[in-house]
């Protein structure tokens, strides 16, 4: 009895969880224009279309160069509050980690209308500045996270077995320290990435239509008409996030690996 | 110890180094917008920079006589241009309906009015309200909390208490309804995160995994993406409603998007995995040998989770349940795709007052007041994890 109920709320939650996206996706190979099932043939034709069109090519050429500016920015803004905040003292630490993580945590609504009204006076409205600067914001507290679990996780034997051997402070943290956390790096570079490449609300503030990001366009697409072309970017979305995770698979069990020979 | 002293020196000197251009960033490009927006929830200098000789009377109080209020006032108006005088009418009108034909009229006539009071009641009768009186005082000093008056619907009374005035409870309403929609969302993602949460801490190993994939790909999905993938669903003629006519269940669409089910349903799919990862790792920590002990002295299966494990599981479900709660106040994106008219949340506004009328002073005053909800909730929830948190350590 309990057994039953217990494998029935199973099955129930993760068909809740797993079922809309695997039903959905597969309808941007379906030959119908009506997003329904049985798929009536199968075909490419929908996405020829999204790359035939100059709103979706300009919007993910825009998302991949929005995001690769942001993850720089990210990386150099986390890495370098990460490695500063490891050499702090304990409360100093506690209040640097509430400051570069808060963005995580503040409605994106308030962000976005704060990024909105400052940039506008700044006179960067629309600019992929504007973007790759707010998009980074919110990718920094991921990267700092990141850099800074990795450089907690060190083995300070390691340091002090260099500097035993007269390594200087710059030399050992050159030399010893960054390379045993580019792990910690890298893993935050794709967390900055793939947050900005998925970034809906502050892009709709601060995009103008020539800097308009994929998201932003699937979003206008979805409240303009539902077509199989929206299925076809949906499932390229997916696919980037999917490709995310595996890299960060391969990641950490490379490094587990690596940590245990 | 002298080594030491200058090693931690030189570790200071470095994290100084290191921490000035992200902090220097976080502060020109994030912390300085953030208090744009307290400061512009504040700012009424649209209005105040109107009436500058008026200021100066009023604030000799007492002193001030009727005259010398209504010379400022006629020069004040009188001094306006077309777009100026359309905007002090239509700031005003906002406080009370009706003031805008009487500014209007009255600084398009200034040059003719003599400044005195009684011409000005000559002129137009109404100025002898002292409604009118009272709203322009308000609105003399740089700083008002008009915007947060209007989002509360609360104003202050002639004798200056805080009444709520009748029918200007909407954003208050919106307010409430935010609050419920993050209610319902919490309790759906506690109560279908929590078997998921347990499959993944308690089931065989092959299963956990598997279940624990298809959590993870979920969470990292663009939220956008598994939204979309909601409005494919629930459309008219969508694959639910063909599939519900099918099978005989019903004989025409059912309306199952632009509704608050369709806000309630995608934001639970949304915000589950937010709900399941906090539980899990609560749930990793019960030892599976509690329960071995529960069976052995004769409980049943329902009894040893009801009595051994669902209460050492709680803590999970209030940080899971905490951290959705939080996180669908401030949803945007979702609820707009998936709602009609009278399911938008609070973010909803926001965005309507900032990209339909820019008006960034209502904005910003109703995104303080999410983000003091928030913070607060955050302050609450900090402070009940540490004190959880406690009892821990001591056992």
């Amino acid at each position: 009895m309990s057994r039953t109920i217990y494998w029935g709320s199973l099955v129930l939650s993760l068909s809740f969880l797993a079922l809309p996206l695997l039903l959905v996706l597969p309808l941007a190979f379906n030959t119908s224009s009506f997003l329904i099932y049985p798929m009536e043939g199968f075909t490419f034709r929908w996405f020829a279309e999204v790359f035939g069109q100059a709103t979706w090519t300009s919007a993910i050429m825009n998302s991949i160069r929005v995001a690769l500016g942001a993850m720089v920015l990210a990386v150099l803004i986390g890495g370098l509050a990460a490695t500063g905040a490891i050499l702090t003292g304990r409360v100093a630490q506690v209040l640097l980690s509430a400051l570069f993580v808060s963005p995580l945590v503040i409605p994106s609504i308030v962000v976005a209308v704060a990024f909105a009204y400052a940039f506008g006076r700044a006179g960067l409205s629309g600019s992929y500045l504007s973007l790759m600067l707010a998009h980074a914001i919110l990718g920094a507290p991921l990267v700092f996270l990141s850099v800074l679990t990795s450089l907690r996780g060190l083995d300070p034997a390691l340091d002090q077995a260099a500097a035993s051997m007269g390594a200087s402070r710059l030399h050992r943290f050159r030399h010893v320290t960054l390379p045993l956390a580019a792990p910690g790096f890298l893993a935050g570079a794709l967390f900055a990435f793939i947050t900005s490449f998925d970034e809906v609300v502050v892009a709709l503030f601060l995009a103008a239509p020539e800097s308009t990001t994929l998201p932003i366009a699937l979003f206008a697409g979805l409240r303009d008409r539902l077509q199989p072309t929206i299925v076809v970017v949906a499932l390229m979305l997916s696919l980037v996030s999917l490709a995310f995770l595996l890299v960060l698979g391969w990641m950490q069990k490379r490094t587990a690996t690596s940590r245990q020979t | 110890m002298s080594i030491l002293s200058q090693k931690t020196h030189g570790g200071r000197l470095a994290a100084l180094v290191l921490l000035v251009l992200p902090l220097a960033l976080y502060i020109i490009v994030y912390l300085v917008p953030l208090g744009s927006i307290v400061s512009l929830s504040l700012d009424n200098r649209a209005l105040s920079d109107r009436f500058p000789a008026l200021r100066v009377v009023l604030d000799q109080g007492a002193e001030a006589t009727p005259d010398m209020r209504a010379a400022a006032l006629i020069s004040d108006l009188g001094g306006l241009d077309a777009r100026q005088q359309g905007e002090t009418a239509r700031l005003l009108n906002q406080e009370i309906s009706g003031f805008r034909s009487l500014v209007l009229e009255t600084s398009r006539n200034a040059a003719t009015i003599p400044p005195t009071m009684e011409a000005l009641l000559a002129f137009d009768a109404r100025w002898k309200n002292a409604q009118y009186w009272e709203v322009i005082a308000r609105n003399v000093s740089p700083i008002s909390w008009r915007h947060f008056q209007k989002a509360t619907g609360l104003k202050p009374g002639p004798d200056g208490s805080l009444y709520l005035a009748e029918g200007d409870d909407i954003y208050l309403r919106i307010m409430l309804r935010t609050l419920v929609i993050a209610l319902q969302v919490t309790a759906l993602t506690v109560l279908l995160g929590y078997p998921l949460a347990y499959g993944v801490a308690n089931a065989p190993r092959r299963w956990s995994t598997f279940i624990l994939t298809v959590i993870l790909l979920s969470f990292w999905t663009s939220i956008l993406v598994r939204t979309t993938a909601w409005v494919v669903l629930l459309q008219t003629n969508g694959l639910i409603n063909t599939l519900l006519i099918r099978l005989g269940i019903v004989s025409e669409p059912v309306q199952l998007i632009f509704n608050r089910f369709g806000v309630l349903v995608a934001m639970t799919h949304v915000l589950l995995p937010f709900a399941i990862i906090p539980m899990m790792n609560v749930m990793r920590t019960i030892p599976a040998s509690q329960g071995q002990a529960s069976r052995s002295l004769g409980a049943g299966g329902v009894e040893t989770f009801l009595r051994v494990y669902l209460p050492q599981s709680l803590r999970g479900v209030v940080v899971g349940g905490g951290t959705v709660f939080i996180l669908s106040l401030g949803f945007y994106v979702t609820p707009a795709l998936t709602g009609g008219p009278g399911d938008q949340m609070l973010s909803w506004y926001i965005a309507d007052f900032v990209r339909r009328s820019l008006n960034w002073g209502m904005a910003s005053a109703l995104s303080v007041m999410l983000l003091g909800g928030v913070l607060l909730l955050l302050t609450v929830y900090g402070l009940a994890r540490w004190l959880m948190a406690r009892p821990g350590k001591a056992a």
